[in-house]
């Protein structure tokens, strides 16, 4: 981490808002992201995104060391997600029959369902490393730090998340070459 | 390479997102031309990858995401104003936290100082003072104490002077001595102090014969210069203890006369016993009054003397310079009236003036002369009584007597006792009292001359039945300690007898002894008037009788009746004959306390005379059985009903509290969801 974006860190954590704000930029993505990797749902995905910023900023002195704050903003926005998952699957079954998990099944072609239920059985980590590699196209650096990763686990994770993508996505695949 | 074909995926994927190093990407490469396995999930992923892209591209926020998150992050998380965020921002300091912790616990020590250690500070604060203050006392107090000595020794010095004026050179050096070492050492203690003075005063009294004797001798030689011009008051309180007062009075006068004083008041009283008590003044040579009071000692036992010295000195010194004035200013107004010059108003003035000034002048005279004969003779008061003062003079017997008497007709035995009356026997109180149930009750109080008491009490005994008679004797001592000497000579004399009656009606008085017994018999009705005649014939009376049948006909009959003791031996063996006799119980009042007559006490008897009924009851037989039953089963309901009200009433509230809690414990549950 370079020394600029550790003083911005530090200073956030010290209660500057212009310097949260600058984070908020940079990282609301990344959270987003994250939050979408759990929920696949856009409207709950931006939700987890807005609280997990609003707490951040309420419980940054909680942080000691200015390096691991982005890791720990992943870290509250998959709380927050897996609160709202939580929440979801405690929804009536009744209601859960008539709305499906994905949010927008109109509009979408077969393979896309295909692709979102190929995503859906994908272990959360997975799910939220290829998120933030395909929403945000991030090199690998930035994902280690924000899922708190090494380089080698996150490269397995991918490309074992690709494989089993591949895997369930083969049949819709060979029509396509 | 074995480790990329095993990772093909990874390494796939690592190359599709551009993250292989050269080398690691020339080694795919290479290892993908050798194998089509390879080659083949290369393709796949790569399509895969595109998919991806493709399609989660879609699923991308929009370009105003960040302003949408910034418009609701400062929406949702205010700014603070500047103070409330620097103390805010401030707090969440660890060093500022634990510096907050420190300060507040501070806080509330110096709250529980402030409340509690109010006291202690105080406290403390006093023992401070006091500790400042302890030094000071030893340092003062010799100074005190060498001050009292000072004067202690001059103040006995006084009297000493007088008393003796020329005394032997020993003693008096001896006393010097001892005064100016109290001055000069500046006695430490107060023990001292008081040894000193306690000798000084030794010194003074005149216990000592040889010292007084001396004095004596020596005195109408030498008197005192000192003593010239001090004017000073002396006087004495004897109280002696003689064998006879006349005697000592003589002896008294004599003495007085010796040492050239005058007895000037003597009173004498006589006691109840016949022992004199009494009083005589004697004005002696205050000189002379040392001598008196060692020749007057020799009378009788001694039993308190005081010695008093009143300086009266400067009041009479003081008086005399007056009175030298007043003796001018009288002059110069008679030489003003002499002139007569001047208007008659003023002449008139002068004269008044003159009136008042003379007298001024005899009112001082008086006093001065008044002082004068105080100084000249010393006034020696001795209280004389009698030996053996305390005995009593004769005893006085006083009986006192109770008498409670039950008699059948209260009024008539009330006006029996009354007719008693005679000089000999007074009554001094008669009462007679009815009671709103037509109850009658009397009480008299009567004197009875002591000869006559045995023979007036026996008479009243025979009106009635005696309850109870207690008499009490009280000896008095007349004039005197009964526990002082002599008591066994002093005459006895009996006082009047008190007697005091209570009269009540037979029928109140508690039976004697209770029975209560049954007897069965098939005519109830004629047992019961046989019983009633049986109780006549043996003297007793019946008290109450009830008769009763009821529709099985069965018959009972409830007698009581009261019987002298006497008598009650017969009567119960006469039941044995009217039937057969049950239940039997005989209760005693044991009244030892009181003497009582027991042959005409009361005894009562309480006789139930019943016969069995003619139709056999229902209480046997099947259908009895089956009631008893049902009604001891609907009764076992009802118990085992109240048993499980009960009991809801005992678990009830730890049902509903304990609802209670698991309510709250899972709405905090849900709250921190």
């Amino acid at each position: 981490m370079d020394p600029s974006e550790r003083e911005k860190y530090q200073a956030a954590i010290h209660g500057d808002r212009e310097a949260f704000e600058m984070i908020i930029r940079t990282h609301s993505r990344t959270l987003f992201a994250i939050a979408y990797g759990v929920l696949q749902s856009r409207e709950e995905a931006e939700d987890v995104a807005q609280d997990s910023l609003v707490k951040a900023w309420k419980t940054r002195w909680r942080v000691r060391d200015p390096e691991k704050f982005p890791a720990w903003l992943a870290t509250i926005a998959r709380h927050k997600a897996h609160d709202v998952f939580r929440k979801r699957r405690t929804v009536p079954l009744s209601e859960q029959a008539t709305e499906p998990i994905e949010p927008e099944p109109a509009n979408t072609s077969a393979l896309d369902q295909k692709l979102h239920s190929a995503l859906a059985a994908l272990p959360e980590l997975h799910r939220a490393a290829l998120t933030l590699r395909y929403f945000e196209e991030m090199d690998y650096r930035t994902i280690e730090n924000s899922l708190g990763l090494t380089n080698g686990a996150l490269r397995g994770i991918l490309g074992r998340a690709l494989t089993s993508m591949r895997k369930q996505l083969r049949p819709a695949l060979t029509p396509m070459d | 390479m074995a480790t990329i074909h095993d990772e093909i995926d990874s390494w796939l994927a690592a190359d599709l997102h551009g993250e292989l190093s050269n080398n690691e990407r020339n080694a795919l490469h290479a290892h993908l031309l050798d194998c089509a396995g390879c080659r083949k999930t290369h393709q796949e992923i790569k399509t895969m990858n595109k998919i991806l892209e493709e399609t989660l591209a879609q699923e991308k926020p929009d370009p105003a995401f960040e302003q949408r998150m910034l418009a609701g992050f400062r929406k949702r998380a205010p700014q603070r104003a500047g103070l409330v965020k620097l103390l805010v921002d401030l707090m969440r300091l660890r060093a500022v936290q634990i510096t907050a912790v420190a300060a507040a616990l501070l806080g509330l020590v110096q709250i529980g100082r402030m409340i509690t250690g109010e006291n202690a500070t105080s406290l403390r604060k006093r023992y401070a003072e006091a500790e400042v203050a302890a030094p000071q006392p030893p340092e003062s107090r010799p100074s005190q104490a060498g001050a009292l000595g000072r004067s202690g020794g001059i103040a006995a010095g006084r009297p000493q002077d007088l008393a003796i004026p020329a005394p032997p050179p020993a003693t008096r050096s001896k006393f010097r001595e001892e005064s100016k070492a109290a001055a000069a050492t500046v006695a430490p203690d107060k023990a001292e102090q008081g040894e000193t003075t306690e000798s000084e005063a030794f010194a003074a009294t005149p216990e000592s014969p040889t010292n007084a004797e001396e004095a004596g001798k020596t005195r109408g030689e030498s008197p005192a210069p000192a003593l010239a011009n001090r004017k000073l008051i002396r006087n004495a309180i004897v109280e002696l203890e003689i064998l006879s007062f006349d005697n000592a009075v003589q002896k008294i006068t004599a003495v007085a006369n010796e040492e050239h004083g005058y007895i000037a008041t003597t009173d004498s009283e006589k006691q109840a016993n016949g022992k004199l008590r009494g009083q005589v003044v004697v004005k002696v040579l205050p000189e002379n009054l040392d001598l008196f009071l060692q020749k007057i000692r020799s009378l009788g036992e001694l039993k308190k003397q005081t010695l008093g010295t009143e300086d009266v000195t400067k009041a009479y010194f003081d008086t005399d310079a007056r009175l030298k004035n007043a003796h001018v200013m009288e002059q110069r107004l008679i030489d003003m009236l002499k002139t007569k010059t001047g208007k008659v108003s003023d002449l008139l003035q002068v004269e008044k003036e003159l009136g008042r000034v003379r007298e001024e002048i005899e009112k001082m005279q008086g006093e001065l002369k008044y002082w004068d004969s105080q100084v000249q003779f010393a006034t020696v008061t001795i209280s004389l009584a009698e030996k053996d003062m305390e005995e009593p003079a004769a005893f006085l017997i006083r009986e006192r007597a109770q008498l409670a008497l039950y008699a059948p007709d209260v009024e008539k035995t009330y006006n029996e006792i009354k007719s008693l009356a005679s000089p000999k026997v007074q009554i001094t109180n008669a009462q007679l009292n009815r009671d709103y149930s037509g109850r009658v009750s009397a009480q008299m109080s009567m004197l009875i001359a002591p000869e006559e008491s045995d023979g007036a009490i026996g008479r009243v005994k025979v009106f009635g039945r005696v309850e109870n008679f207690q008499t009490q004797t009280q000896r008095t001592a007349q004039g005197g300690n009964p526990a002082a000497a002599g008591s066994e000579n002093a005459r006895t004399k009996r006082d009047k007898v008190e007697l005091n009656i209570a009269i009540s009606r037979e029928e109140q008085e508690q039976a004697f002894q209770q029975t209560s017994l049954r007897i069965r018999t098939s005519s109830v009705d004629e047992k019961a008037k046989e019983l009633r005649a049986l109780t006549e014939k043996q003297g007793g009376r019946v008290r109450s009788s009830t008769f009763s049948r009821d529709p099985d006909g069965r018959a009972v009959a409830n007698v009581s009746l009261r019987v002298p003791m006497k008598n009650y031996l017969a009567i119960m063996q006469s039941l044995d004959s009217l039937g057969k006799v049950e239940n039997v119980s005989v209760q005693r009042q044991d009244r030892t306390d009181a003497q009582i007559d027991e042959a005409n006490a009361p005894a009562d008897v309480s006789i139930q005379v019943y016969s069995q009924g003619n139709i056999v009851t229902e209480e046997s037989g099947l259908l009895a059985t089956l009631r008893r039953t049902l009604a001891q089963s609907a009764g076992a309901i009802m118990w085992s009903l109240r048993m499980i009200g009960v009991a809801i009433a005992f678990l009830a509230p730890w049902a509903i509290a304990i609802v209670g809690v698991i309510w709250v414990g899972r709405r905090i549950i849900r709250a921190k969801r």
